[in-house]
């Protein structure tokens, strides 16, 4: 039909701007939605995304990959006997106490891995190297923590439960919106930090011929068997060394690299028979466990579905409004058609190809406006909000179903001309 | 194509009948448009109104049947009956020896498509389309797409005088011209029936008498029935018959 339904578009633009206003705006909703949903799964698992393991060892406990009972490394060394295991290394998970430069504290998640291993690799490290950690006490942040952690470039120091902790190194896309922020350091110094058990103890006292109060802020060891550290009147002692781990230190996980051809159920299986109280898990399903406890944890699926839903019922009723009142200043020319012999199909195509334009011209803009605005909240805000092609397609999708959805009161409008109309002047 | 001499020739042998009781009627096989009995009441709430109270009609292949009358007479009623847009509460109609009055919605959509071209006082041409465009609807509609109906459609706006203002928008034309872009709409797939309802009443008696006169002309060169509605006695000249309808009721038919 001679571009009927392309020129009632565009007669008028003020009412086309509102119809493509709220396209557009239901399209982006249920993009973000879907992005930030899509974001938040991907990134609940960004760490176990970076390692290269096979199979995840861990506490029989585990509930997800942040929450969990310790395991101990003498489990380590079993591991390694078990028949079928290439490689195993150690992982520590902790959340100790942050301790900025300014005094300010907050809890961050510690990963301790083995820098010379090849089992877990942090992702995209932009500056400094992994062997940087090998140095005692050293830590490398996601650089959109940088400043939530107070600190501003390489070689500032920060302290973790006490002891310092310098920064070597810079990561990229590590961190999620649900987590506090990621911390990586080595097993040994992870170890140290976990089991410093530093207490802290304020006391102050008012000088002598000033007014001023002296404060001082005394360390001491809770361990009573650790007798060299526990002068009370000791202040930020040098730290020890960290020492390697042994038979009675914790860690949390133990990666397994299986050997080639393994299968991995079966060596599962070993695993466990060959480690009391543990449980053994391949990467599939450590990503599995942990992504469907956060999304029934926080229930984000069913918000962001809400959000989403708002959305679509928002440009259902803009598109119908808007294509309702150009139908309805068309009537004549509707009538007229039907007076020609336009069959009912010819009337319902005009109307569905307005629909449709309206859902391409309204798609298109709102597409590009999403993707921009997913790469610029994950360059400035680390928020990842991930737009798949699958998305893409299915919103498309979703606008044309909602905009020829839509057009259902104006066909009712159409059905319903009285067609002695053509004949009024 | 049937040159429209044999239609006028056949029509001086055989008079219409108007008013005669059905019994009468010759076969409606042969005839453009008979029309047997047709009452129309119009009903809005608890009122009834009688638009039309019993009308019979027959009008000759290759006429131009003039239907006159004062306002509100039931003019644009019965042709809305005649043209199959409106369904009567009572009688028959029938065009080219089909019954349209029984016909489905569908398959009438589709006779009125084939067979009958219109044309409206109020021109109804699509604002928004250029003179070629409309008339390219209307061609689409009759199941001619693409290059051929654009072809056809400027070979019909040079009929009608109008082959320079083909990618003109109405709102630049003059009313006489959108009529004419309207005549040309109506002529597009040779139709056999064209029903046009008071198509002067926008014009002045100038430009209206020229544009009848073209329609006439066409008409009768591609070999059209035309019935038409007017309320504008100059048209008389140019008709082979004409009807007069008061109150509901076809009173008169003459020929002056
Ligand atoms: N849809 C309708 N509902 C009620 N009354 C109508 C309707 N259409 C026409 N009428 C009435 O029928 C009569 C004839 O109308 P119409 O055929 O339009 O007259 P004309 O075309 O001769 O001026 C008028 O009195 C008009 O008010
Ligand atoms: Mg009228």
């Amino acid at each position: 039909m001679a571009s009927i339904a392309r020129k009632n578009l565009f007669e008028d633009i003020p009412r086309f701007l509102v119809a493509q206003a709220g396209i557009m705006f239901a399209v982006s909703l249920v993009t973000i939605q879907t992005g930030i949903f899509d974001g938040f799964t991907r990134t609940s698992t960004t760490l176990i995304n970076s390692s290269q393991a096979d199979i995840w060892v861990s506490s029989d406990t585990m509930v997800h990959l942040g929450l969990t009972l310790p395991i101990p490394v003498s489990q380590l060394s079993q591991t390694q006997q078990v028949a079928g295991v290439e490689r195993a290394e150690g992982l520590i998970f902790k959340t100790p106490l942050w301790r900025d430069s300014g005094g300010n504290i907050m809890s961050v998640v510690l990963i301790g891995f083995d820098p010379q291993g090849q089992l877990f690799t942090p992702t995209n490290i932009t500056q400094g190297s992994m062997k940087a950690l090998s140095e005692p006490y050293t830590i490398i942040v996601d650089q959109t923590d940088l400043h939530t952690l107070n600190l501003q470039q390489t070689g500032d120091v920060g302290e973790i439960a006490s002891l310092p902790a310098r920064l070597v190194g810079l990561t990229k896309g590590n961190h999620s919106i649900i987590a506090n922020p990621f911390v990586f350091t080595s097993l040994e110094s992870a170890n140290a930090y976990g089991n410093s058990g530093l207490t802290s103890n304020l006391d102050c006292k008012l000088q002598k011929g000033s007014d001023g109060i002296k404060c001082t802020t005394t360390y001491s060891k809770s361990a009573p068997t650790d007798i060299t550290t526990t002068a009370p009147t000791s202040v930020k002692p040098a730290p020890p060394v960290p020492k390697h781990l042994t038979g009675n230190d914790l860690i949390t996980y133990i990666l397994v690299r299986a050997k080639p051809s393994e299968d991995l159920q079966t060596l599962k299986h070993q695993i466990e028979a060959a480690l009391p109280s543990t449980r053994a898990y391949t990467q599939a399903e450590m990503i599995e466990k942990t992504q469907t406890y956060w999304q029934q944890r926080t229930g984000i699926g069913f918000i962001l579905g809400l959000g989403a839903a708002v959305g679509v019922i928002v440009g259902i009723v803009i598109v119908s409004q808007i294509l309702y009142s150009s139908v309805s200043s068309h009537l004549k020319e509707f009538g007229t058609l039907k007076a020609m012999g336009a069959s009912d199909w010819v009337i319902y195509g005009v109307i569905w190809e307005q629909a449709l334009w309206m859902a391409v011209l309204g798609y298109l803009p709102s597409m590009v406006l999403c993707l921009g605005l997913a790469a610029w909240t994950s360059a400035t805000q680390g928020i990842l909000i991930l737009i798949t092609p699958t998305t893409a397609i299915a919103v498309f999708g979703l606008t044309v179903l909602m905009c020829v959805g839509s057009s259902i009161f104006a066909i009712q409008r159409v059905i319903r001309v009285d067609p002695a109309i053509v004949f009024k002047a | 194509m049937t040159p429209a001499k044999i239609n006028c020739a056949e029509k001086a042998t055989i008079p219409s009948q108007v008013g005669s009781s059905s019994t009468k009627l010759v076969n409606p096989k042969t005839k453009a448009i008979t029309c047997r009995g047709v009452k129309m009441v119009f009903t809005s709430g608890v009122e009834r109104f009688q638009a039309l109270k019993g009308i019979y009609l027959e009008v000759q292949k290759g006429d131009i049947h003039l239907l006159m009358g004062p306002s509100g007479s039931g003019k644009t009623t019965l042709m809305s009956i005649l043209a199959g847009i409106l369904t009567p509460t009572a009688g028959r109609v029938y065009l080219l020896g089909e019954e349209i009055t029984s016909m489905s919605r569908s398959k009438l959509a589709r006779f009125r498509a084939q067979n009958i071209g219109f044309i409206f006082q109020g021109f109804n041409l699509f604002p928004a389309l250029t003179a070629a465009e409309n008339v390219e609807v209307a061609l689409n509609i009759k199941g001619i797409w693409g290059r051929s109906a654009r072809k056809q459609a400027q070979l019909l706006l040079e009929q009608v005088g109008l082959g320079d203002k083909a990618m003109s928008l109405p709102r630049d034309l003059s009313g006489g011209e959108k009529q004419r872009v309207a005549i040309a709409r109506a002529l597009s797939g040779n139709p056999k029936l064209i029903m046009a309802d008071e198509p002067t009443a926008a014009l002045d008696s100038q430009k209206g008498h020229a544009v009848i006169e073209l329609l006439r002309f066409l008409a009768k060169e591609k070999g059209c029935t035309v019935l038409m509605v007017t309320h504008d006695p100059r048209i008389k000249d140019v008709a082979d018959r004409v009807v007069y309808i008061e109150d509901g009721l076809l009173h008169l038919e003459s020929k002056e």
